[in-house]
């Protein structure tokens, strides 16, 4: 049980050959919704700038919860995950773009939250939160949750690029270094950026529970892409003998543990406001359970929760890639709906009304994110290829 | 062959001692391969791999834990909803009596799921492996004692349909395994 030296015969760089049309199709359609959705800033600006906001944190989650899979990773110093990592580490390398995908949100702020509209003395409850919910502190903090992500995502993924050539174990311990100030770095920009960017769109409801919520959803949702990706490039003939059924067994358990987790939160949330039954903290769910909001409500509590549940719960569904893929895409669809009820009901007040400009939001920071994605994709081995750990990522055994 | 145990019980297995982990792994491997199915392998500590090694197949554990989690999820269901929905209605906080006032039962709903499932899976996890009980035939061999300490043993049961005095022996001892002994029920 001591063989090191695997021989894998998968290519370990993506080729681009015959891969240009694909590029320059995503290309095409992430240009050509940005046009579009800047079409429909002009037509509706108040609904692209919710629209893009609920488009934007589905990104936005799904990029932090592969960073927090990377620092788990390095603070556990995990065997199993090593193959996986790379895909990890590509996901997370795109937090700069998604900075710049942020300033739709900058113009568009005084719409989308409405305490920036207010002056000081009219409400009392804002003035009493005006320490915290004030503009300078308030864009500070947008700037240093994207300092911070860009450069954790950098520095780990430079260290992991740097040991495919010489294999040194001194980057594995320069990461495990790094990773423990980020931990808790990392879980204040994402409980604080739910709160401005989320909870701050309706300035009087408050709940503490809500970065743990988002957090729930971020690390599921990321999860669910990383299994998408990986099958996409096993079908493409890549990872080849490296990742193998046992790596989709450990990420289907961790799916289920992430849709338990989600369910548990997102109920404890629920329940706690339900049962003590306080109008300052009833607003937020009085408008979400009320007409075509509470059906799609309900669709997300059996949708998200009960049915990946139950079929996640067999160990033959964690090791079938295909249906292991169903079930990711539609968590992932979940997830949308999950950021859909949160973000647009300060809008749609009466209740849901789908806007062409939600979908069109999706698909260009989705698309501009992929067709980075894609072209960086060959920059560096699809996976680790010099790891200390390979060897023991690539017999894993459940 | 020594013997261990009275020769005038039931013969209970042949067993045998192998020098360490990874010389039992191995062994199981052939023993596997060999046919046999009612057979076992002791060792101080769990070794990794081993069931699949001894080609296990996947424990019913896992079913008999989702049947024990229904039943306490249906238990915690029908003790609430029965009084609080149908025998005694009663409004508290201006909640519900009907279906919906499931979020205050929920906790209830999953803690007892969890109890249930915990229980069944401790306790089936015993049944399965025909614990509790009083002794062991293998115990009867004074050198099994090593299995708590540093002793790797395998034993092939009598029962087994492949199991032949003469062959099974051949069988081990091509193993490299030493001590092989008759060990007999009482």
């Amino acid at each position: 049980m001591s063989d090191h030296g695997t021989k894998i015969s998968s290519k370990e760089f993506f080729d681009y050959q015959g891969f240009g049309g694909k590029l320059l199709f995503t290309v095409a359609l992430a240009v050509l919704s940005l046009g579009l959705a800047a079409w429909g800033g002009f037509l509706s600006g108040k609904q692209f700038a919710f629209s893009w906001l609920f488009a934007f944190t589905f990104f936005f989650t799904i990029m932090a919860g592969s960073l927090f899979w990377i620092l788990v990773h390095h603070a556990v110093d995990a065997d199993w995950s090593v193959v996986v990592r790379r895909q990890l580490e590509n996901i997370a390398w795109l937090f700069p773009v998604l900075a710049i995908l942020f300033l739709p949100i900058i113009f568009n702020a005084p719409t989308l939250f409405k305490w920036m509209k207010i002056e000081p003395g009219v409400d009392p409850l804002l003035d009493g939160k005006a320490a915290y919910l004030n503009e300078p502190f308030f864009w500070a903090r947008a700037a240093f949750y994207f300092l911070f992500f860009s450069i954790a995502a950098f520095l780990l993924r430079r260290n992991s690029v740097r040991q495919d050539k010489d294999g040194d174990a001194r980057y594995t311990w320069s990461s495990r270094k790094m990773v423990f100030p980020m931990l808790p770095l990392f879980a204040l920009s994402l409980t604080f950026g739910a709160f401005d960017w989320l909870m701050g769109l309706d300035f009087h409801w408050f709940s503490t529970m809500w970065g743990v919520y988002i957090f729930a959803g971020s690390a599921l949702s990321s999860m669910c892409v990383l299994v998408l990706l990986v099958t996409a490039l096993r079908s493409a003939g890549y990872l080849e003998g490296v990742v193998s059924i046992e790596h989709y067994h450990i990420m289907g358990k961790l799916m289920l543990a992430f849709t338990v987790f989600w369910a548990y939160i997102g109920f404890s949330q629920y329940m706690l406001i339900w049962y003590a039954n306080i109008p300052e903290e009833t607003v937020w769910f009085l408008r979400r359970n009320t007409g075509s909001w509470n059906t799609l409500n309900i669709i997300l509590v059996v949708g998200h929760f009960f049915v990946p549940f139950v079929i996640l719960l067999f160990q033959a569904t964690k090791k079938k890639p295909l249906l292991l893929c169903a079930v990711a895409a539609w968590i992932l669809l979940m997830h949308i709906l999950d950021l859909y009820i949160i973000v647009l009901p300060t809008y749609h007040k009466a209740g849901a009304s789908p806007h062409w400009l939600d979908l069109v939001c999706l698909l260009a920071i989705g698309a501009t994110l992929a067709a980075i994605f894609m072209k960086r994709l060959g920059d560096a081995p699809l996976w680790p290829v010099k790891d200390p750990r390979l060897a023991n990522s690539l017999k894993l055994r459940n | 062959m020594q013997i261990a145990g009275n020769p005038e019980s039931q013969l209970f297995a042949m067993g045998a001692e192998v020098p360490d982990a990874s010389a039992l792994y191995h062994a199981a491997e052939k023993v596997r391969d060999a046919g046999y199915t009612r057979w076992d392998v002791y060792s101080p500590f769990p070794i990794h791999g081993m069931d699949h090694a001894m080609g296990l197949k996947k424990s019913w554990l896992s079913a008999l834990v989702f049947i024990g989690g229904l039943v306490g999820l249906t238990i915690a269901a029908l003790l609430q909803f029965y009084p609080s929905s149908i025998e005694y209605p009663l409004i508290v906080a201006g909640k519900p009596t009907n279906f919906f006032t499931v979020p205050a039962f929920f906790p209830i709903m999953f803690e007892l799921t969890i109890l249930l499932s915990a229980f069944t899976a401790t306790f089936g996890m015993l049944a399965l492996n025909g614990l509790p009980r009083w002794n062991h035939p293998l115990f009867n061999w004074n050198l099994f004692k090593k299995v708590s300490n540093d002793g790797f043993f395998l034993a092939i049961e009598a029962t087994d349909p492949k199991f032949d005095e003469e062959a099974t022996r051949a069988m081990l001892e091509s193993l490299g395994a030493e001590h092989i002994t008759l060990v007999y029920g009482d």
